[in-house]
């Protein structure tokens, strides 16, 4: 043990982390108990432990079709971002330079309007018309894509700043690379941290994303979160191990790209 | 003929100009330094002739060749950057035998010249590592191996020692002389660093604000500053207007003079009558700071022993050679 731990300001600063912890992990491990307890209402603890809220939900195929669309709509969104973003980073950065002040305003928009303004405009826009394409998954996909923009523009944004863009492309041309091959070749393997980090938590953002999925779709293609507020009459213990379920995969999911992450340089 | 030929070349942003009028002329396997103040246009020239800018007029001629309407892929001329510039996605060996991949060497040929030029740079023992794992002199030459191996006919180098720590950078920059004697290799070599330019060069063009002020030899450069900016620049000449340099030598001088502090005598019993006003210590030199008939002069002297320094406030005699005295415009 070491030194600062032992002093008084050690404990608390200790108290203080874990106390947080403790208060933060509570209404989850409540959760957790909850969704595996047979019958808990008159008593301290639960009457007793029991797997078959967990059985009823991953036996549910409307529980099923909701996460694998919602696996759809963010991965889908989150392609459209990559297949779009980077090579804008890329032109912006390389070629235009000072379109990065308007890119920074612009990249702030998502944020500027709630979501519930601007699904009422979305539902305008693309409710009827050669576009109508409320209730459909795609509009979720094109709307994810404006939600995921500050994130992935500023992360790949700071990636581009370190790797020092102008010097890197100007070597690789001298050495006699088109500059196509040095941006596949040389950029994109060097943004791969700012991308993965970027897509990593706006997956775990968009799946969990309830307004614009419950004004512009709705029941009509079901996403998790939908599928959770539809059930909420249902049983308490079901929905337990639904949102357990749901946190133990963005969990996983999450601590698996940080192993991918981690190894190469 | 020279082997590199710049005529008229010229180059502005909007209206601002960064150089005009460039005129030079480089032998082959000539070590040439372009030596300036930053802001003199001198890192734009260079990338005006690795292709990386445009530029607004004149000819580069290479081995009897225009560049100027060639991309950088075409001019066969390697760079190294102050930045090394590295790819950090590969290793060293994937890093020097990117430039062979491009032009489509066959891996055995790729992987021979690879090594070959890695023994060069004293790194063969490195080629597995990231640049990441580096030091900054050991990434610079990497850089160096890099541009080396696809055999450029003219070598750029932009401040490639800048950014080391100083020992380094006398170390490295024997180690480019030798390797550029060896390979007998044009070589256009950009610094502000004086001593830099002084020690590695058979030639030096002296730039500033757009313009090459004085070309030479070190010898000449050192010893025949053309202009006071000259005179400035190299060495640390005293540099003094007419007034001041008249009431020095007891004479009548026109213009501005420059006499450099190391050609100045000091400790005779005849001469010029002074006072110390300070000194400093840069190693094997003494840098005396005196004053004479109200003219505050530098002095340099070989710092022999401790018996011959003089304090502070010490009266003293200058012996100033006529010769030393150099009219400056």
């Amino acid at each position: 043990m070491s030194r600062a731990d032992v002093t008084p300001a050690g404990v608390y600063h200790r108290a203080v982390v874990y106390g947080l912890f403790l208060i933060l992990l509570l209404p989850l491990a409540g959760t957790l108990l909850y969704s595996l307890a047979t019958s808990w209402s008159a008593t301290i603890l639960p009457e007793g432990l029991t797997l078959k809220w967990y059985l009823a939900l991953w036996s549910d195929e409307r529980f099923l079709r909701a996460f694998g669309q919602s696996l759809v709509v963010c991965f889908g969104a989150l392609a459209l971002s990559t297949v779009l973003i980077l090579p804008l980073m890329f032109v912006v950065h390389y070629h235009f330079p000072r379109l990065d002040g308007l890119m920074n305003i612009l990249i702030l928009l998502p944020f500027a309007v709630p979501p519930v303004v601007s699904s009422v405009g979305l539902l305008q826009l693309y409710g009827s018309g050669p576009l109508a394409m409320v209730g459909t998954p795609w509009i979720l996909i094109g709307c994810y894509f404006t939600v995921a923009l500050p994130f992935m523009y500023r992360a790949i944004a700071n990636n581009l700043q370190a790797i020092n863009l102008r010097d890197l492309m100007d070597a690789a041309h001298l050495l006699g690379a088109s500059t196509w091959q040095a941006a596949l070749l040389v950029v994109l393997p060097n943004l791969r941290k700012g991308l993965m980090v970027s897509l990593f938590l706006s997956f775990s953002f968009l799946f969990g994303e309830f307004v614009f999925a419950n004004l512009l779709v709705g029941s009509r293609y079901e996403t998790l979160q939908v599928y959770l507020n539809n059930m909420r009459n249902s049983s308490g213990h079901f929905n337990s191990a639904l949102v357990i379920s749901y946190f133990f995969f963005v969990l996983v999911f999450t601590w698996a790209a940080n192993r991918l992450n981690k190894d190469k340089p | 003929m020279s082997f590199l030929s710049i005529q008229g070349l010229h180059k502005r942003y909007g209206a601002t100009p960064i150089f005009s009028d460039i005129d030079c002329e480089i032998a082959q396997g000539e070590f040439v330094t372009l030596l300036g103040p930053s802001g003199c246009g001198k890192s734009t020239l260079l990338r005006c002739i690795a292709g990386l800018t445009e530029v607004n007029g004149g000819r580069i001629l290479l081995d009897g060749q225009d560049l100027v309407p060639l991309t950088p892929q075409k001019r066969g001329i390697g760079m190294v950057f102050q930045s090394y510039a590295l790819f950090p996605n590969m290793t060293v060996e994937q890093n020097v035998a990117f430039g062979l991949r491009m032009q489509k060497v066959a891996p055995g040929d790729r992987d021979q010249r690879v090594r070959e030029v890695l023994e060069l740079v004293e790194l063969g023992e490195l080629a597995g590592r990231y640049p990441h794992q580096l030091s900054g002199g050991q990434c610079q030459r990497v850089a160096l191996a890099r541009s080396l191996v696809t055999r450029p006919r003219l070598l750029l180098l932009d401040e490639p020692l800048s950014a080391l720590d100083a020992r380094i950078r006398k170390h490295l920059r024997e180690q480019i002389r030798r390797i550029q004697l060896e390979l007998g290799l044009t070589t256009l070599f950009v610094t502000h660093d004086q001593e830099e330019a002084l020690t590695l060069s058979d030639r030096i063009f002296l730039m500033d604000a757009g313009r090459i002020v004085q070309s030479g030899d070190a010898e000449t450069l050192y010893t025949t500053p053309v202009n006071a900016f000259a005179a400035g620049f190299i060495g640390n000449y005293n540099l003094l207007d007419a007034d001041s340099a008249s009431r020095l030598l007891a004479r009548p001088v026109n213009g501005r003079v420059a006499i450099r502090p190391e050609s100045i005598g000091i400790g005779g019993d005849a001469g010029i009558e002074a006072q110390v006003r300070g000194h400093s210590l840069l190693g094997n030199v003494i840098r005396y700071r005196v004053e004479a008939r109200g003219v505050e002069l530098l002095v340099d002297v070989l710092n022999r022993s401790a018996d011959d320094l003089y304090g502070d406030g010490q009266a003293l005699r200058l012996v100033i050679d006529a010769a030393a005295v150099r009219e400056v415009a």
